[in-house]
């Protein structure tokens, strides 16, 4: 039987090592209760419920803000950017490939750290104009609910598969594989936003929820491109690789003698 | 015992009993209801359906009664494309519409071993449709021969339906490995390692050539007129698709008896498919009501299914890497035990230690249209040093690199646009008359849906790999590999027209490691 087994390239490890330091930062942060800065402090958990906005500002400058938000998305969009990575490293020089690589990740992280403002201030917001937890909640609950099934969701997850032409050679090159990052982070953002936001409304089970919005974010990335239409999407694939190991062991598929006349 | 498989033009005349009983057999299937999962329609459909083109051809009327969601679900638009799976779903295709052909066959008092030809366009004088399917008549006159279609136009768009040679070749038989890369180099035998792939972006080696190229020729027509064969969700429609890809799955049998062949994929994904991994199942309807779900590995032995055919002798020429190696300067004995060394271990997936690198690429996206285009691709001087490297090294018994042309995020709205590709023809000259110059010839099988974004397809178009290692070494042997830039003739069989909106959003060259 084939020999397969390939020792990892050691940009996937590098890749690896990112999002699992920054997973364990975040994992020991939680101990000393300083998990991404919002999240544990814009909360009924944490916080009291009448805090100001220019104080909860106060609190949690935007620096630590920004590095609190970047840390969480190295986490949870490492493995989403396997496959484009790899595109860009499967089309460019070898000796281009580092560069091509930072340059696509900078365009990436580049939107979603704008992202990270929009979503951070709406939840700021959100926060400061509804004390009560529950509802805000429901509220963000119920916006990712109806984004998730949306024809406009199926067009983020669509875009997030898409591998365009790029340039090999000097400035086209490095223009391209920024913009390849820009557009792809565009559509991840476009994919996900609407699970990240009730995801910072949680409180002290943050770290939780961002494990499960990582699964779900990364199973649901394994579907196909679909044509755009309302419908329940999600991370059924990996519930079908579960169901289906189970069927093909309990029952045997049929044979071709047993069918044919 | 096994059913055998023969020549359509060697069964004994245009109307053999074979050939009148596949007649008879798709009359039967024609006359089904389109919701019966045995109906001919329903069997096309398990290829691929888009129901306004099927309208527009004239295979969905206003009374048609669609099949159940769960039959449609179950078997529809099932085809693998751009897949390792290409050849092993087509193989269990094949043998559930066999089935079904002589299931009714039988029950028109036909023989019990009646066995599916094929259509080797290879052979001398056989690139001909075969007469009963150019024929609207029967053999005793009569008209409603259900094996001729109108809506085939074939290469020249007038109706005379033929293969050129010169747009066809068996080059893929030449690859050793089954699975190809994906990333630039070889694109295998058999094609590259997808998931459940119903139009995936890179096609395989046999898929591209001879396969996706018969479909467009055969099949002829643009994107108004449609040739059934040209398009996959209609060429399952045309009763000489099935000729056609009992050919196919012929020349699976034939590679596998090339020495430097290394086999099928042993890997669980290929062996188990990809319902193994929670996407669909290959499931064929069959006679009775009865359903057939398979895996690619049960496809792998041929004897085992109870099937064979009657011609599956390799090509007698030399092997390539033979030849090749003789073109760089190694002594023929010593080519030959080479060879047979590089051949590698017969159950290996050999891909793992191969690896591509680009070597050069144009600039900027190209238009495909009238009669042809041009570009030029920058070498980078770095890895073009390291091509010639390992070709001075074949000599001392290294293994040279080949080098592969891709024609990268090919769109398109014309499925059955076919070109060929040139490298480095003289200014002035006919490319037809560079024969030594050629990379191939491409066929846009399923690039609209490629380009839009429907399906399974994120809109990105179809990447082609075309093997130029044999240009690149008549360079190295000439002394001119030492040159800045290939220049890339793209030379269409039809002229294009601009709403078919051909592009090639990128024109690139990779050396492979062996």
């Amino acid at each position: 039987m084939a020999n397969t087994a390939r020792r990892p390239e050691a940009w996937l490890v590098v890749l690896a090592s990112i999002g699992l330091g920054a997973w364990s930062m975040l994992a020991l942060g939680e101990s000393e209760l300083t998990l991404p800065a919002l999240c544990s402090a814009g909360t009924p958990w944490g916080t009291p419920p009448s805090l100001p906005l220019d104080l909860a500002l106060m609190l949690h400058s935007p620096a630590k803000l920004a590095a609190d938000w970047a840390l969480m998305v190295a986490a949870m969009m490492t493995p989403l950017l396997v496959a484009p990575l790899r595109h860009v490293r499967d089309r460019s020089f070898v000796r281009r490939r580092p560069r091509a690589t930072l340059l696509f990740i900078s365009g990436y992280a580049a939107v979603w750290m704008i992202a990270g403002v929009a979503l951070q201030a709406v939840a700021l917001a959100a926060l400061w104009a509804v004390p009560a937890p529950l509802p805000c909640l429901g509220v963000a609950a119920a916006a990712a609910s109806t984004w998730q099934v949306s024809p406009a969701k199926q067009w983020c997850l669509n875009r997030c598969h898409r591998q365009p032409q790029l340039a090999a050679f000097g400035a086209a090159a490095d223009r391209d594989a920024i913009v390849f990052g820009l557009t792809n982070g565009t559509s991840c953002a476009g994919a996900c936003w609407a699970l990240m936001l009730p995801m910072l409304l949680v409180g002290h089970a943050h770290l939780w929820a961002m494990i499960a919005v990582t699964l779900f974010v990364c199973a649901e990335r394994l579907e196909s491109p679909a044509p755009l239409a309302w419908r329940v999407r999600g991370a059924g694939k990996a519930l079908r690789i579960a169901a289906a190991q189970t069927r093909m062991r309990l029952a045997p598929q049929g044979r071709l003698r047993e069918v044919l006349p | 015992m096994s059913t055998t498989r023969k020549n359509v033009w060697e069964l004994g005349g245009d109307w053999a009993d074979p050939i009148l009983w596949y007649a008879r057999g798709v009359k039967a299937m024609k006359s089904r209801a389109l919701k019966e999962p045995t109906a001919w329609r329903f069997y096309g459909a398990i290829h691929g359906f888009d129901q306004q083109m099927w309208q527009q051809v004239g295979y969905l009327g206003s009374t048609d009664e669609m099949p159940s969601r769960a039959d449609i679900k179950t078997y529809w638009q099932q085809c693998q494309h751009g897949s390792w799976y290409f050849l092993p779903w087509h193989r269990g295709y094949l043998i559930g519409f066999e089935a079904i052909i002589r299931d009714a066959v039988v029950q028109l008092g036909g023989p019990a071993g009646w066995a599916l030809p094929y259509w080797n366009y290879f052979k001398p004088n056989q690139n001909q449709l075969p007469p009963a399917f150019a024929s609207p008549d029967w053999p005793d006159g009569s008209g409603d021969n259900p094996l001729y279609v109108p809506q085939r136009y074939g290469p020249d768009n007038n109706g005379h339906v033929y293969v050129p040679m010169d747009q066809v070749d068996l080059n893929a038989l030449g690859d050793p490995d089954f699975i190809g890369a994906g990333s630039g180099g070889s694109q295998g035998f058999g094609g590259v390692n997808t998931g459940f792939s119903h139009g995936g972006r890179v096609h395989g080696g046999v898929e591209t050539q001879p396969h996706d190229n018969v479909h467009g020729l055969v099949g002829g027509g643009d994107d108004q007129t449609l040739g059934l064969m040209s398009w996959p969700d209609l060429a399952g429609l045309d009763p000489i698709f099935w000729l056609h890809h009992a050919n196919i799955d012929r020349l699976w049998e034939v590679w596998l008896r090339i020495p430097a062949s290394t086999g099928d994929p042993t890997t669980a994904n290929w062996v188990k498919g990809p319902a193994s991994v929670g996407q669909r199942a290959f499931v064929m309807p069959m006679p009775g009501g009865k359903s057939w779900t398979y895996t690619p590995g049960d496809m792998g032995d041929l004897s085992k299914l109870g099937y064979d055919y009657d011609d599956v002798t390799p090509p007698s020429a030399t092997p390539q890497m033979v030849a090749r190696l003789q073109r760089l300067g190694v002594p023929q004995a010593e080519a030959i035990a080479r060879s047979n060394a590089m051949a590698g271990p017969k159950t290996a997936d050999t891909t793992a230690d191969k690896t591509a690198e680009l070597l050069g690429a144009n600039q900027q996206s190209l238009s495909l249209t009238g009669a042809e285009a041009r570009t030029s691709v920058t070498l980078d001087t770095a890895v073009r040093a390291k091509v010639v490297t390992s070709f001075a090294a074949a000599a001392g018994g290294g293994a040279p690199d080949r080098v592969f042309l891709n024609l990268e995020n090919v769109r398109g709205l014309n499925d059955a646009t076919v070109f060929s590709v040139y490298i480095n023809v003289p200014d002035g000259d006919d490319p037809a008359s560079h024969p030594e110059l050629k990379a191939g010839s491409i066929a846009l099988f399923g690039v609209r849906k490629a380009t839009m974004t429907v399906d399974q397809q994120a809109g990105d178009g179809l990447t082609f790999v075309l093997d130029i290692t044999h240009i690149i070494d008549a360079l190295h042997v000439a002394g001119n590999l030492n040159v800045s830039q290939l220049h890339v003739r793209l030379v269409p069989r039809n002229p294009v027209p601009e709403s078919a909106q051909v592009s090639i959003g990128r024109i690139s060259v990779f050396r492979q490691n062996h």
